[in-house]
């Protein structure tokens, strides 16, 4: 179960990354712009960096290699996601999508919300269980 | 091969596989059309802008307003098509609203009917039906209405739309409004204020 719940989390940052990779990088920028919280020049890096984090994090979660650093990083990702799509919330901005997994999924922020912090809680479970997680994993190969 | 070895070329081979794939996609860009009707401007400026639109979109009735500033302050220095993408998924109006807006630019009046419609756009996006406030529109634009309500029963302007559309989704568009400014891709209207701002500071 806990070898699954990796593979869901990696899946998660997989499809979100590559997804966002293959489209061009403006509609990401749109859909960060809509949070209002980034400069802009930190915004046009953040669209062209992220999804490769997301990416390689993903990955990495998936086949279990340095699962508890990556992990970890999941873990920030869920949280800054959580901040981000709060804030949006509070301050009620228009935010017709959530843009989380580009154009594949549309989910609205009310409902990504919710997702995000039950994958944040579902990561620290991950982390508290490093042991059971890596089996069938990269890093029980190289011991 | 240790872990460290391992993970560098697990990046590598991501980093050339999507590297790869974004290349074989290509730059996008979107030439202009010289025979397009839905055109305002001097077809010769240095800036020229493709605009792919969903009349519909409060965003896209902002782009309006700021385009259509930036076009009465440097009117010689933009030229402006217009493509629809309605996001009919989305909004109720998208394909009716693009109907009556192509059917209005087969009679030389697709200026004159956005003119009304993108600022009243908050009020007929709330209506069940906005048919009847476009026909009223297009009464005031002067149209021929027998001539509109053969074009709206007609397949052929719903063809148009849809292959713009389609062009406009093998552009990775994905949101409206998306523009190309000078071949350049941009999404929003932050984005487009910002990119005009480079040619006009």
């Amino acid at each position: 179960m806990w070898v699954l719940l990796r593979l869901i989390i990696g899946s998660i940052f997989l499809v979100s990354g590559l997804e966002k990779l293959l489209s061009p990088y403006q509609n990401f920028l749109y859909a960060i712009q809509a949070y209002q919280v980034l400069p802009s020049p930190i915004e046009v890096l953040v669209a062209q960096i992220f999804p490769w984090i997301e990416l390689i994090m993903g990955a990495f979660i998936f086949i279990g290699l340095w699962t508890p650093w990556v992990l970890r990083g999941a873990l920030i990702c869920f949280g800054i996601f959580v901040v981000m799509l709060g804030q949006a919330l509070i301050r009620s901005l228009p935010l017709d999508n959530c843009g989380c997994f580009g154009d594949l999924i549309h989910l609205k922020p009310q409902m990504e919300i919710v997702l995000d912090s039950a994958s944040l809680l579902l990561t620290f479970l991950l982390l508290r269980n490093i042991p059971r997680v890596q089996k069938f994993s990269l890093d029980s190969y190289f011991g | 091969m240790n872990k460290q070895r391992l993970t560098f070329l697990i990046v590598l081979v991501l980093v050339g596989l999507i590297g790869g794939a974004k290349f074989f996609l290509g730059a996008r860009h979107q030439e202009l059309d010289p025979k397009q009707v839905r055109s305002k401007g001097n077809s010769q400026a240095r800036v020229k802008v493709v605009e792919f639109i969903d009349f519909q979109c409060p965003a896209c009735a902002n782009g309006v307003k700021i385009l259509g500033t930036y076009l009465d302050k440097y009117p010689h220095d933009i030229y402006l098509q217009v493509k629809y993408f309605p996001l009919t998924n989305v909004h109720r109006h998208a394909m009716v609203s693009a109907l009556y807006s192509e059917c209005a630019a087969r009679q030389g009046k697709f200026w004159a009917l956005n003119d009304m419609m993108m600022p009243q756009q908050s009020q007929w996006a709330q209506l069940i039906s906005a048919e009847p406030v476009f026909k009223s529109m297009a009464l005031q634009a002067g149209m021929d209405i027998r001539k509109l309500e053969g074009c709206l029963a007609s397949d052929d302007a719903r063809r148009v739309i849809n292959d713009e559309k389609s062009l406009g989704q093998s552009l990775g568009i994905s949101s409206t409004p998306t523009y190309f400014i000078n071949n350049k891709m941009v999404v929003g209207t932050k984005s487009l204020e910002e990119e005009l701002k480079t040619y006009f500071p």
